[in-house]
């Protein structure tokens, strides 16, 4: 027998070496025939999905099998067969789902990117809370939940799985608190960074997800309160960096939502469209914030802006539009020059 | 050569136009005459035909380095994205490693229908769109040609198993519901014959419900608002989850392009509506700016990405096939510019296509092979095919053809299509799916017709020869030659 080399690193020992998974017969990926592009895995991967499908063919599910699922996920996150099967047998051991959410939590972090991880906490969360959402304990769970992805977030402030995620908690806990704190957590997050469109996307959602105007809540506002506050709070994000279309799209958006006019903001944008900052503004004007002495004008957004407003007019108003399109394509927005010839054909029609 | 402005930052640094500006300054030096002094590999606007082929065909042959084992569930993928690679740059198969291919694929179909992402997996929509995709260029039909060993019937019976009462798709047992199973479920079910209106019924509701106040589509909506005992009412609330996407909006928007026949079969008075204005308008904001190439990005306010040529530049060819005369007929007011003249009198898109290939040629292109996400990083499989997908998206108008449908819709002299509303279904997915083709005397190639890439159908990602292959197998139609006789 040999020696054991005290030098050589022992890794973690494989599952066919160990004794307690010596009654399962592990099954290798392709039998009988070479594939055409392999994928040329490690040992201990290969190890692992051999065992997988050993204990997948006769349909095992056990407290062993947790810790097989667990080791494949970390090697392959993605592996949507092994979270499947791990959830399946959890509900069959009847474990405490709880815990497995806990102990999922070190996994989400290493592992933001990947559906699956936050899937697996979603059907955790609708198997812990379905009957019960309204309940004391549930709504504690969901703000824990939404800590929980507020400090992934610190890490990757715009990962779409993670927004996305936040979105169907909310709804699905339809809660008046957490719908309330929100607003809060979006206007920390505008303020580190304005240009972060996830953020204004959650905000949209916060606001209008269920219905134009109203959330429901302790305080019953109306839709003007609403929308004034919206408006707003996106002109004066737009005042401290006019050229963030995350911003202009949201007020947009706004606007389109609740069937207000375009030429409700007319005044506003016009002072976005000049070629320099007006060097005297005495009057303060709260209704229509300018832009700051570094704005870079005229602001893309703010000439299409207008134009849409010259357009929405009608008539001898249509002119200016085609007139500002034209300065887009030629000179502002020369990417776009298709784009801009294809608004002054569809106007001209 | 001017220099070339940056994305303005108003005076107002944010992490995003921190990353921005660090990222435009490595994207620069790829424009011509502007690279760094240190930089010894000169950037030409050629297609590096060799060796991204030779790229390809080592993963095909020689295998995937440890690194994929990321993709170890998407087995079907990296054949499917290695295969329309090779179709793209005009490369086929030999005999032999069509065989293997078809044989690998088929062990990868799950016993109780469906594909999986790998041998003893489980079933799952978007391995099921890649395998058949692949089928199609490996395959052919016959015995041991893979067509006719895919079970359509447990296929339909899986696909069946994952419909949702909101018209979504589960993506497997216990899965998510998102956008790209549609889509894939969507194209699968044309190419084999499959679809049924009790199969899409209530998607393309859905796939509306997904699109955001930016114009683009997020990778779901929300349900619950909406659903009433098991039926959703479309006055209730379904908000999007999900920000506006690049690939959720391909998947999306091809998805309800693929559901039109359906609409017009058994929607006709009462079809639901997106907003092709605000669609279109995304589209063409994602396009970067000079400085960027004018590479797309997949969202507002982040970075250009070399896949998103398919999945936005490929998405607004789309577009404007379905808007068709809308986009296409000259413009009354000819806009007077000097530059790109010669160009912008022949290219009638609505996006800026030069720009595109340019940014493949330029900055998509990794010198040891392969594509990119953008420089520095390094090519990997899925870039590869986006890139080229997207360089070939730009460089071809495909549309839909009005003879060509009518061609097509003469395969089904012999059918009861007055009585039999499920053949006069199966009659205009296929004629309307078939009847892209590639716009004659269309074509431009930046760099030149040695870039030339094989056209790709923008409703499939294959090209028109393989689709029109496999659905005249699975329709029971024999399709007239593309090629007229002289």
């Amino acid at each position: 027998m040999p020696a054991i080399n005290d030098d050589e690193p022992q890794g973690p020992q494989l599952f066919s070496e160990r004794p307690e998974w010596a009654d399962v017969t592990p099954v290798p990926q392709y039998e009988g025939f070479q594939p055409i592009a392999p994928i040329l895995y490690t040992p201990q991967y290969k190890d692992a999905t051999d065992y997988f499908r050993g204990i997948v063919r006769t349909g095992e599910k056990s407290e062993r099998v947790l810790e097989l699922t667990e080791a494949i996920i970390r090697m392959n996150p993605a592996h949507y067969s092994a979270w499947q099967y791990r959830y399946h047998t959890l509900l069959a051991i009847k474990a405490p789902l709880d815990e497995e959410l806990k102990r999922m939590d070190a996994i989400a972090i290493q592992f933001l990117k990947t559906y699956q991880v936050w899937h697996h906490r979603r059907l955790l969360l609708t198997a812990l809370h379905s009957s019960s959402r309204t309940s004391p304990s549930s709504v504690k769970s969901a703000l824990e939940e939404l800590a929980f992805i507020t400090r992934t977030l610190a890490t990757d402030a715009k990962n779409y799985h993670t927004w996305s995620y936040r979105q169907w908690i909310l709804a699905f806990f339809d809660n008046a608190d957490l719908w309330e704190g929100e607003m809060g957590f979006i206007e920390r997050l505008l303020t580190e960074d304005v240009r972060n469109n996830s953020a204004w996307h959650h905000r949209f959602f916060v606001v209008f997800g269920k219905g134009s105007g109203l959330q429901r809540g302790a305080s019953q506002e109306d839709s003007e309160t609403v929308l004034k506050r919206e408006l707003a709070y996106t002109k004066d994000q737009i005042s401290l960096a006019p050229n963030n279309p995350s911003a202009w799209n949201y007020l947009r958006g706004v606007l389109e939502k609740t069937d207000t006019s375009y030429e409700r903001l007319r005044s506003f944008v016009e002072l976005y469209t000049v070629s320099q900052v007006k060097p005297d503004q005495s009057v303060l004007d709260l209704e229509n914030p300018g832009p700051g002495t570094t704005a870079e004008l005229p602001c893309v957004a703010a000439l299409e802006f207008l134009a849409d407003i010259h357009e929405k007019a009608g008539g001898d108003e249509v002119k200016k539009a085609i007139e500002i399109w034209k300065s887009l394509a030629n000179e502002h927005d020369t990417m776009r020059k298709k784009y801009w010839e294809f608004r002054i054909k569809e106007a001209s029609l | 050569m001017g220099s070339v402005r940056p994305t303005p930052t108003d005076g107002y640094p944010t992490p995003t136009s921190i990353l921005q500006s660090a990222t435009e300054n490595i994207l620069k030096a790829r424009i011509p005459g502007h690279a760094l002094p240190t930089d010894s590999t000169p950037v030409q606007p050629t297609l590096q035909r060799q060796q991204h082929l030779r790229f390809l065909l080592r993963n095909l042959v020689q295998g995937f380095p440890a690194r994929y084992v990321s993709q170890d569930a998407s087995q079907p993928w990296l054949i499917f994205w290695t295969l329309q690679g090779f179709s793209v740059l005009g490369v086929g198969l030999d005999p032999t490693n069509k065989k293997k291919t078809v044989d690998t694929l088929l062990a990868m179909q799950h016993p109780e229908g469906g594909f999986c992402g790998g041998p003893g997996q489980f079933p799952h929509l978007l391995p099921t769109y890649a395998a058949v995709s692949a089928m199609a260029i490996a395959g052919q039909p016959g015995p041991g040609g893979g067509w006719d060993q895919i079970d359509r019937k447990k296929m339909y019976d899986f696909f069946m198993s994952l419909k949702q009462p909101d018209g979504s798709f589960l993506v497997s047992h216990n899965g998510e519901v998102d956008v790209r199973g549609i889509y894939c479920l969507l194209a699968v079910a044309t190419l084999l014959n499959i679809a049924t209106p009790e199969l899409v019924e209530g998607t393309a509701e859905f796939v509306a419900s997904c699109q955001t106040y930016e114009g683009g589509f997020g990778n779901a909506s929300y349900p619950d608002w909406a659903l009433d005992d098991g039926v959703i009412d479309p006055s209730a609330p379904r908000p999007p989850l999900g920000e506006a996407h690049g690939g959720y909006t391909f998947c999306a928007f091809a998805s309800w392009v693929l559901l039109q026949p359906y609409l017009k079969h058994y929607m006709p008075a009462s079809r639901p509506q997106i907003n092709m204005s605000s669609l279109l308008r995304w589209l063409t904001q994602m396009q970067g700016i000079a400085i960027e190439l004018g590479g797309f990005k997949g969202r507002t306010n982040k970075l250009v990405d070399g896949c998103y040529s398919w999945w936005v530049g490929g998405c607004v060819g789309l577009v404007e096939g379905l808007l068709g005369e809308r986009i296409s007929k000259p413009s009354p007011s000819h806009i007077d510019s000097e530059k790109d003249e010669e160009w912008d009198d022949v290219d009638d898109s609505v996006y800026n296509r030069k720009a595109l290939q340019e940014y493949v040629l330029l900055a998509g292109q990794h010198p040891a092979g392969g594509l990119i996400d953008k420089p520095p990083k390094n090519a990997d499989a899925y870039h590869t095919l986006y890139c080229l997908s997207g360089l070939s998206a730009a460089q071809h108008h495909v549309i839909p053809n009005e003879t060509r449908k009518k061609e097509l819709l003469a395969c089904w002299a012999d059918a009861d299509v007055a009585n039999d509303k499920l053949e006069a279904f199966r009659r205009e997915n296929f004629a309307f799916a078939l009847s892209w083709l590639e716009e004659e005397g269309e074509s431009r190639f930046v760099g030149g017709e040695g870039n030339r890439l094989n056209a790709t159908h923008p409703l499939f990602n294959l090209t028109v020869t393989h689709t029109e292959n496999m659905m005249a197998h699975f329709y029971g139609r024999k399709v007239p030659s593309r090629y007229k006789k002289n």
